[in-house]
């Protein structure tokens, strides 16, 4: 990215040396090959070299641009508070390139040179640039992808309200858009588009997982009562999951099903629609985001269902929450809520019964990112453990205030990030020694994988657990 | 007094001001244009009370983990701040309400506040030019803004005995600085108190919208979570 009156020395220095990818993928080259459905329908972006890809960038930027986004990109004065909140930029305080303030002002300069007055006519004088080639482009991608999980600390500790992490989302987005982004994020991107999911877990493997579930329910139970219901209209609520659920870990859904089953829920699985979970989130495409977030609430609706409840996923629960409904457009008309709400109602209500003497362990909880800081479900949680837990410790800095688990905004899927990621999280790794817990909760499948490579990877005495897992644990039958 | 820093004190000032003014006029109709998302989802906590925490998050200095751990940096931010609405103060008072410097204390009270946010200033300065994250995202706007915040306290503190009969040069240098400022301004980094409000605004909506702001108190072990 070149700048007037700003040399190539500069350039150089301000790569993050610790965060490089290429631009081509194999991924998209076969991709191509393949003549996927959502290549042909122009859904799924693929990079093309020959393409005018700054000159389309920069168009994207000025059309997609919103008031807020304006607002956070001139209101920033590089004070540099966000330093000391961003789990980057504290586990490596000597590398300027690690901090929030400078992740934004990447595509800051860039808004700068092409919107505002100043950058336009004086661009050296508040260092506004624009990228000149696909290469910018690709180190741009490096910064917002490789360097940030959008955790969204830095934003909620700006004097000035800048919201960094919507910046980084955004940049995501444009880059999304031409192709360029890493193999991971793509990967996801198309078997989402492709199949509805992000496992590309088939109808058949996801019947099959349900049936399996329910038999190991109905045995451990001793009863062919119960059900995992399909497509069944009418009921208190439909129930909206992580394919990781059927894919990897079906506990989680075992767990929930026993407790709804114990609780005489009426609930169901959508059989189309059923994952919650939006890479449109992480990698800034809103039309992906839309996409996802309807075949939920669309498959609510035909249903009927009084309800959407979403199974635990920071990610996942944002998105079919909040952020879902404004993407599609879609006026959201049911209530929405996470399971830990439904778990909460389960047991203020006397519908189950737990006891905490059989969670006898220290169990610490970790919030996640987006449940807290950009959800809002911060008490729910800890209501819940106290009631299902005997000693239940918090760690520090806690509910939005957590440090992320260095897997978020999409980073567990981008192995090139890998050893800058296992690096920064020195910063969570020393906060959960700390508490001397022997397990942390958390109400999120990707903090799960993020906080196991925490505790491999630092040698913790730790397990990770979820909610529903200390739930089902607690419960007096 | 000279009928030039006459003209410097009013005239001048006032065109300046109506320039801001209008430049800024311009800026909000500007940053108006971009579209705004309407918001789709059933609320969990309340927009206004998100946004009213959003903006007196400025007196919080608790509210935020980046004041509450560094008590000094927010007490040079309110000093630094306390100075700028004392500088603007008095150039209004030099013109139009001369009598309240005739007023002694009056006087020394803005000179220890523009002079403690000139040596603020100089810290501030400090730290932009030897922290090395700082400096990396420094731009030239940034410098001058803050060096020319630095001489504008300074004339300031000279400025406020309003003494033109002793000497008009102090008073010159002020009210220079201010015309200069008022035009200058709008196009520096120095206007960011304009999108301060909009930026707080729009956060605390959202975060508001969502219940996450204003923070929600803490339950006990027995408490309810709602």
């Amino acid at each position: 990215m070149k700048e007037k009156g700003r040399g190539m020395s500069r350039k150089k220095r301000d790569v993050p040396e610790a965060v490089l990818s290429p631009l081509e993928t194999n991924s998209q080259a076969k991709a191509r090959e393949e003549k996927l459905d959502s290549v042909t329908r122009g859904r799924l972006k693929l990079y093309e070299p020959g393409a005018q890809n700054v000159q389309k960038f920069l168009t994207l930027l000025a059309q997609r641009m919103t008031r807020p986004l304006a607002a956070s990109l001139v209101g920033c004065v590089h004070c540099g508070m966000c330093s000391d909140t961003c789990h980057y930029a504290l586990a490596r305080p000597h590398d300027p390139t690690m901090t929030p303030v400078y992740k934004a002002e990447q595509i800051r300069r860039i808004f700068k040179r092409k919107m505002d007055w100043t950058g336009r006519i004086a661009p050296w004088w508040v260092h506004a640039g624009s990228p000149e080639s696909d290469e910018d482009l690709n180190r741009l991608k490096n910064i917002v992808f490789g360097t940030c999980s959008a955790c969204r600390r830095c934003t909620l500790n700006c004097p000035m309200g800048v919201d960094t992490a919507a910046l980084v989302r955004f940049t995501r987005g444009l880059l999304t858009e031409l192709g360029i982004v890493p193999e991971g994020i793509f990967n996801v991107n198309r078997d989402q588009w492709e199949t509805g999911n992000q496992m590309a877990v088939t109808e058949e493997d996801y019947l099959e997982t349900l049936k399996w579930v329910e038999q190991d329910l109905q045995a451990e139970l001793g009863t062919s009562d119960l059900k995992i219901p399909l497509e069944k209209e009418n009921c208190d609520f439909m129930y909206a999951i992580n394919p990781r659920e059927i894919k990897f870990d079906p506990r989680s859904l075992f767990h929930a099903a026993k407790i709804f089953y114990l609780a005489g829920e009426t609930w169901t699985l959508p059989r189309f629609g059923w994952d919650q979970t939006n890479f449109g989130l992480f990698s800034g495409d809103d039309s992906l985001g839309a996409y996802l977030a309807r075949n939920v609430y669309e498959a609510a609706a035909r249903l009927q269902a009084r309800r959407i409840v979403i199974s635990e996923c920071g990610h996942g629960y944002r998105s079919t929450r909040w952020e879902g409904y404004n993407w599609a457009d879609y006026e959201q008309t049911l209530p929405s809520e996470s399971v830990i709400i439904t778990l909460l109602r389960y047991i203020r209500e006397g519908r189950i019964r737990v006891d905490t003497a059989k969670n006898p362990e220290p169990v610490t909880f970790h919030d996640s990112c987006n449940i807290a800081r950009s959800g809002g479900l911060t008490e729910e949680p800890r209501w819940v453990l106290r009631r299902v837990c005997s000693d239940f410790r918090e760690m520090f800095p806690n509910r939005t205030e957590n440090f992320c688990c260095t897997g978020g905004g999409g980073l567990l899927s981008m192995a090139e990030y890998r050893p800058l990621r296992m690096e920064v999280a020195k910063i969570k790794a020393e906060q959960l020694r700390t508490t001397g817990a022997k397990f942390v909760c958390t109400i999120c499948h990707n903090c799960v994988d993020g906080l196991n490579d925490v505790i491999k990877h630092y040698k913790l005495d730790m397990k990770v657990v979820q909610i529903l897992e200390l739930v089902e644990k607690a419960l007096i039958l | 007094m000279s009928p030039a820093l006459k003209i410097l004190e009013n005239e001048v000032q006032i065109a300046a001001l109506l320039f801001m003014g209008a430049v800024y006029i311009v800026r909000l109709i500007w940053l108006f244009r971009f579209k705004y998302r309407q918001e789709r989802t059933f609320a969990e906590g309340s927009e206004k009370a998100g946004i009213v925490y959003s903006l007196l998050n400025v007196a919080m200095p608790w509210g935020m983990e980046s004041t509450r751990k560094k008590p000094g940096f927010y007490i040079q931010f309110v000093i630094f701040h306390a100075g700028v609405a004392a500088a603007i103060a008095a150039t209004f008072i030099i013109p139009y309400f001369p009598q309240i410097f005739e007023v002694k204390v009056m006087v020394y009270l803005f000179q220890i506040l523009i002079g403690a946010a000139c040596l603020v200033g100089l810290m501030r300065l400090n730290r932009r030019l030897t922290n090395p994250s700082i400096r990396f995202i420094s731009t030239p706007d940034d410098y001058l803004s803050l060096i020319l915040m630095i001489f504008f306290f300074a004339a300031g503190v000279l400025a406020v005995p309003n003494n033109y009969r002793r000497a008009e040069w102090p008073l010159i240098l002020f009210f220079g600085l201010t015309a200069f400022f008022l035009v200058y301004v709008p196009f520096s980094k120095i206007c960011h108190y304009l999108y301060y409000p909009f930026n707080r605004i729009f956060l605390g909506k959202t975060l508001g919208h969502r219940g996450v702001l204003p923070p929600r108190k803490k339950t006990s072990s027995d408490g309810p979570a709602s």
